[in-house]
């Protein structure tokens, strides 16, 4: 089964394609000044003509829904959402805590994948591996708040945890102290590579499950409201309280 | 008649603002389908567009809104001969919708990719009307996001005579809504109340008729509206809003006439041709098309519906693109402005 894997929930573009579930191309760039709109088609042309994959051979598109650049994934999604619509072909949107928490997948306990949200808070959730089985399974709800209360569920867990993220100097810096348990580990990187490979392939597991995401319906993973519709909502909310 | 082999089918796509919509046309002048599912509803309770909620709406509807198109047109995506997208101008999240969206399926189907300039496609809306315009003309395109005068000497050829140094007409409509407390959009709003009023009751200023330049400038009619609606409040006098709703549409309405004429005779014209949202406006369609006919002109106007943002509009631009052989490279980007 050959998979288109889009990721441009960052400042990177990264396609991939996977065949039966290995890696065949993975692509990442990156140009100032211009968006991932103006080079996602040409990069793709380039990718399935060094591959020798033909576009009607791609049997589905997974695509990563974010948490991420609101304007970045919108451009992930229009696109692939045009590819599978003409090709006539499954889409499979994929979370990017899913695909990032992948990519660490060897690492011995649980994960918890972070990626910077806006105003303080951090998009956060834990997997752990299925026994017996590669995969891993996300035992928490996709959440998006502040490092404290991060903290705090993490200090519950007796288990080594991993602490993954990219970027975050803020967090490492004021938490590998001596107080921090000794079963948390952090894992923050200046600059992880967004994971189109790991999109595919959990893409392929889905849409081989049959659990194929409606074309019409599939939207980004906001978590969030947009900033005006916060503001609305806290207005309402005084008028009832006066 | 048209043999088959050169009839042309145009899907075209338009999210620069806030609406979704995508027409099918047919050489340039026959709609389809002409879908558009229009977010002012949304945008209403924040008194104005919220970028960041226009893109969502955009991501939400443009799929649904493309299908619907080709059913409604009776036409299936192998029997599309290019795609057309507006890149710009407009908001950038919501063209990168479209775009990207647009990109994808040109490259799947392997059809030309024609990128449409928003303007543009609100001149050529008069095409699919009034089908036979003569060239030359000028157009004056007035809208929420523009006020332009454009000299098209041929088909395709455009000559921006003049634009706003500031805001647009449709826009200050908006303002002076939002600041009367009237509510969202101002336009078809103000127009409603102004026909209630006496428009020669306040002389507001005609911004820019005494110089023979095209440009436009109504931020200060926006401010001269704003003193007199502050110092009436100041004396407590009773303001009666039906007048100056009246007399304020009417300063832009004069403005525009002027500045429209003026490019006519400057340059020897005898065609107008109108379009963007606020040709929309009953009064000011009757005024333009009284003044054509005092000064020998024919003015155009296209249907209401078509004033507004469309794709059926960038349809026709995408059709006379592609029949001169034009299109565009997958490279293609946004602008805004």
């Amino acid at each position: 089964m050959k998979i288109l894997g889009i990721d441009t929930t960052t400042d990177v573009l990264n396609l991939a394609i996977t065949i039966n579930g290995v890696m065949s191309f993975d692509f990442m760039m990156k140009r100032e000044g211009i968006t991932h709109s103006a080079i996602m088609i040409p990069t793709l042309k380039n990718m399935l003509r060094l591959t020798e994959v033909k576009l009607n051979e791609l049997e589905g598109i997974a695509v990563s829904i974010g948490p991420g650049s609101f304007t970045g994934l919108r451009i992930g999604l229009a696109t692939a959402k045009g590819l599978a619509f003409s090709l006539s072909i499954p889409i499979a949107g994929v979370n990017a805590l899913d695909s990032y928490a992948l990519q660490w997948k060897e690492l011995p306990g649980i994960l918890c994948p972070i990626i910077r949200a806006r105003k303080g808070e951090y998009y956060f959730t834990f997997y752990k591996k299925r026994k017996n089985n590669d995969d891993l399974i996300r035992i928490e709800d996709y959440q998006c708040i502040d490092w404290f209360g991060i903290k705090e569920k993490l200090f519950k867990f007796n288990e080594s945890i991993f602490i993954l993220g990219y970027g975050l100097t803020e967090i490492k810096e004021n938490n590998e102290t001596e107080q921090t348990p000794k079963n948390i580990h952090f894992i923050i990187r200046e600059q992880e590579p967004p994971g189109a490979i790991n999109v595919a392939l959990i893409g392929e597991k889905k849409i081989l499950k049959k659990e194929i995401d409606n074309i019409f319906d599939l939207s980004p993973f906001y978590i969030r409201k947009s900033a005006a519709e916060v503001k609305r909502d806290n207005q309402q909310n005084n008028i009832f309280n006066e | 008649m048209k043999t088959k082999m050169e009839e042309k089918i145009i899907l075209a796509i338009e999210t620069s603002c806030d609406e979704t919509s995508v027409a099918i046309v047919k050489n340039g002048e026959k709609i389809l389908s002409n879908i558009i599912a229009s977010q002012i509803e949304i945008h209403k309770e924040y008194g104005g567009i919220v970028p960041e909620i226009a893109s969502r709406q955009h991501m939400k509807y443009i799929l649904v809104t493309c299908k619907e198109a080709l059913e409604k047109a009776g036409v299936s995506l192998q029997e599309i001969d290019g795609i057309a997208v507006v890149n710009g101008p407009g908001l950038k999240g919501s063209l990168l919708v479209g775009l990207s969206f647009a990109k994808a399926i040109a490259f799947a189907l392997n059809k030309p990719l024609i990128g449409v300039n928003h303007i543009e496609g609100h001149i050529y809306a008069n095409f699919l009307d009034n089908k036979k315009i003569e060239t030359p003309f000028i157009s004056l395109i007035v809208s929420g996001g523009h006020t332009s005068l454009i000299l098209v000497e041929e088909i395709g050829q455009h000559k921006i005579l003049g634009s706003t140094r500031d805001d647009a007409a449709g826009e200050v409509f908006d303002k002076i809504a939002k600041y009367l407390d009237l509510g969202y959009p101002g336009g078809p709003i103000i127009e409603k109340i102004a026909l209630n009023g006496e428009k020669n009751a306040i002389i507001f200023p005609r911004p820019l008729t005494k110089t023979s330049n095209l440009d436009f400038s109504f931020s200060g009619l926006k401010t001269a509206v704003i003193y007199f609606v502050r110092e009436k409040i100041k004396i407590k006098e009773h303001l009666q809003i039906e007048n100056i709703c009246a007399s304020f549409q009417q300063a832009v309405i004069d403005t525009l006439i002027h500045k429209t004429l003026s490019a006519a005779n400057q340059y020897n014209i005898k065609n107008i041709v109108i379009g963007g949202g606020v040709a929309a406006n009953e009064s000011l369609r009757k005024a333009m098309l009284e003044a054509g006919k005092l000064n020998n002109i024919m003015v155009y106007f296209p249907s209401k519906v078509l004033c507004t943002d469309n794709a059926a509009m960038v349809g026709v631009v995408g059709y006379y693109k592609l029949t001169k052989g034009f299109s565009d490279s997958f490279y293609l980007d946004v602008f805004t402005g």
